[in-house]
């Protein structure tokens, strides 16, 4: 696992053009966007025209200008169901280096959180990002051990970067593995002799 | 048939006394809460809403979000008037309400009566929808009762505070004959989002307002066969009670004559038909429809006349004399009681229990009334007064040939 942010710096550095390079999936792991329940998927104080849906969809997320942008303030509640029960690697965040996110905690299997509970208890992980991590395809290390066994997701990211009043992400990325659990749309009927 | 959740903050405080809106603004009220609550409980089984109070003895919760309709308006009752409404407070623990629904997939929504002036400035208006918005809960407002120079302006800018994608509404309701229940349901906040519910459309069409809703909850576009099979069979069953209306009608038209004499004979010294216009014109003022009930008493007349020909019926017309009538006799005095009339603007009703030979032979008809009776005969007299000796000996003629 520790190769992957190796792999991902040299190839960093040795990239002689200002472009940014594509991202590493850390060995053994994949990406999860296969495995995340759209139907589920809720984001409280998205700006309407800016929705979550354009930093997680694969194709939206990798178009720079689609992106998800707050509405009233600066915080946003991403909430994120899985199909099947997965263990969490990695994350990757992508924005704007002004207003993209700063600090984010996750929290692992707690459905319907507000705003209001977000400091009721403690997060599973805490980041805090950089600007690098935003522009430079960054992958953050999460805690593995805290998500073992991960259902459901939300992301509260409290403040950006230059504590401007809207939070703008242009992608999300999850990395990690499933636990072989049945994934209900995979059931087939047997035929009958 | 958006599935909600809503919490309706009801102003029960000192200004709701007040009888601009009647019977009293609190009434009016309550009115309208019972409407949105069965609105909102019909639109989608699953709607829960919960009302609470924010004046009174305080910021109350009455009743959590249930889809009971019962529970809720039974909570209504008892409620007192009194205090000054905390806004605030009221909408914070309407959210928290909201936040603890028991299905997390309705949507959250509150409606709020505001009646009593606002006390709040902008600023706090605005953080308060600002926090609404952020939390995703709908607001809708109703301001009526107390007038205020800037009330209407921080409402709106409360409503555009948290409004997103047009899912909050503001009403302003001022006072005046149209009750506060009737002005709400060709609203948005009564029909929704999109057409609305049946109830609220079928509502909605029958205050004749025009709100945008499709009648039986179909969309002509969608299903234009299944729309219009419905049209038809809305239409047959008007038509069948239509006709059945009509029979009631004859029937009680019968009774309705011997109401008309028995009332004017109450009334003391008259001239000509007075009594009997006033009868008339009294009971013109319950039916509903002047027209539709005169052709249904000529109608009727017809039928018990035993008059094949429906020009009979339209005697009661002012242009009887154009009508084709069998009965000579009956013709003559027709025209005697045309001449007779000198009341300008007279009913039509009127003309025709002005003619005795008309009332006689209804009474005729009419079972366990014998015209010969005296007591009956007395009643006619009295009905067209005095000097008309002549009518009587006319009138007693076609009664024969009737026997």
């Amino acid at each position: 696992m520790a190769a992957a942010a190796p792999a991902a710096a040299p190839a960093a550095a040795a990239a002689p053009a200002p472009t940014v390079p594509a991202p590493q999936v850390p060995r053994g792991q994949v990406d999860l966007v296969d495995f995340v329940d759209w139907s589920g998927v809720e984001c409280l104080n998205q700006d309407s025209s800016h929705t979550v849906v354009n930093a997680l969809k694969q194709g939206y997320r990798d178009d720079e200008g689609l992106y998800l942008a707050s509405d009233s303030d600066e915080q946003l509640l991403i909430y994120i169901p899985f199909m099947q029960v997965v263990k969490l690697h990695s994350a990757l965040f992508k924005g704007p280096e002004e207003e993209g996110p700063k600090t984010i905690k996750l929290f692992s299997n707690k459905e319907h959180m507000g705003f209001s509970n977000v400091s009721d208890y403690p997060p599973s992980d805490s980041l805090n990002l950089s600007s690098n991590h935003l522009v430079e395809n960054k992958l953050v290390q999460l805690k593995y051990v805290k998500f073992q066994n991960v259902r459901s997701l939300t992301i509260f990211v409290d403040n950006n970067q230059s504590g401007s009043d809207v939070s703008k992400i242009q992608k999300i990325a999850l990395y990690g593995t499933t636990v072989d659990t049945t994934n209900m749309k995979d059931l087939k009927k047997i035929e009958e002799h | 048939m958006v599935l909600e959740a809503t919490m309706i903050c009801i102003d029960n405080s000192e200004w709701m006394r007040n009888g601009d809106y009647a019977p009293s603004r609190f009434q009016a009220q309550a009115d309208a809460v019972n409407l949105i609550c069965g609105a909102k409980t019909q639109s989608n089984p699953e709607n829960t809403v919960g009302v609470m109070t924010m004046a009174g003895k305080g910021v109350r919760v009455l009743v959590t979000p249930t889809s009971d309709l019962g529970k809720i308006l039974a909570c209504m009752h008892g409620l007192e008037v009194g205090a000054e409404a905390n806004l605030a407070a009221a909408i914070q623990v309407a959210q928290l309400a909201l936040k603890h629904r028991q299905n997390k997939r309705q949507q959250q929504r509150i409606i709020a009566f505001i009646g009593s002036p606002v006390k709040y400035d902008k600023k706090v208006l605005e953080t308060i929808g600002k926090k609404l918005k952020k939390n995703n809960v709908s607001l809708d407002i109703v301001d009526f009762g107390e007038i205020d120079d800037e009330k209407p302006e921080k409402l709106e800018a409360l409503i555009s505070a948290v409004n997103s994608s047009d899912s909050s509404h503001i009403v302003h309701v001022p006072p005046g004959e149209i009750a506060l229940s009737d002005v709400l349901i060709s609203t948005p906040i009564f029909t929704g989002e999109e057409g609305g519910s049946g109830f609220a459309a079928s509502a909605a069409a029958a205050a004749a307002t025009g709100a945008a809703g499709f009648e039986f909850d179909v969309d002509p576009n969608v299903d234009p066969e299944l729309a219009l099979a419905l049209r038809l069979s809305m239409e047959e069953e008007r038509a069948r009670q239509e006709a059945i209306a009509k029979k009631a009608a004859e029937e009680s038209s019968g009774a309705e004559n011997k109401d008309h004499v028995s009332s004017s004979n109450t009334d003391s010294v008259m001239a000509e038909a007075e009594p009997a216009s006033n009868a008339t014109a009294d009971d013109k003022k319950d039916q509903p429809k002047d027209d539709d009930d005169a052709q249904l008493l000529q109608q009727a007349l017809a039928m018990s006349m035993d008059e094949g020909s429906s020009g009979a019926a339209a005697v009661a017309d002012a242009a009887m004399a154009e009508v084709a009538v069998d009965d000579q006799d009956l013709a003559l005095a027709l025209q005697m009681s045309v001449q007779d009339a000198s009341m300008s603007g007279q009913s039509d009703m009127s003309k025709v229990f002005e003619d005795r030979s008309f009332v006689t032979s209804i009474l005729n008809s009419l079972p366990g009334v014998d015209p010969n009776d005296p007591s009956v005969k007395d009643l006619l007299a009295s009905l067209h007064g005095q000097g008309e000796q002549e009518k009587e000996d006319r009138s007693d003629k076609p009664e024969d040939e009737k026997k």
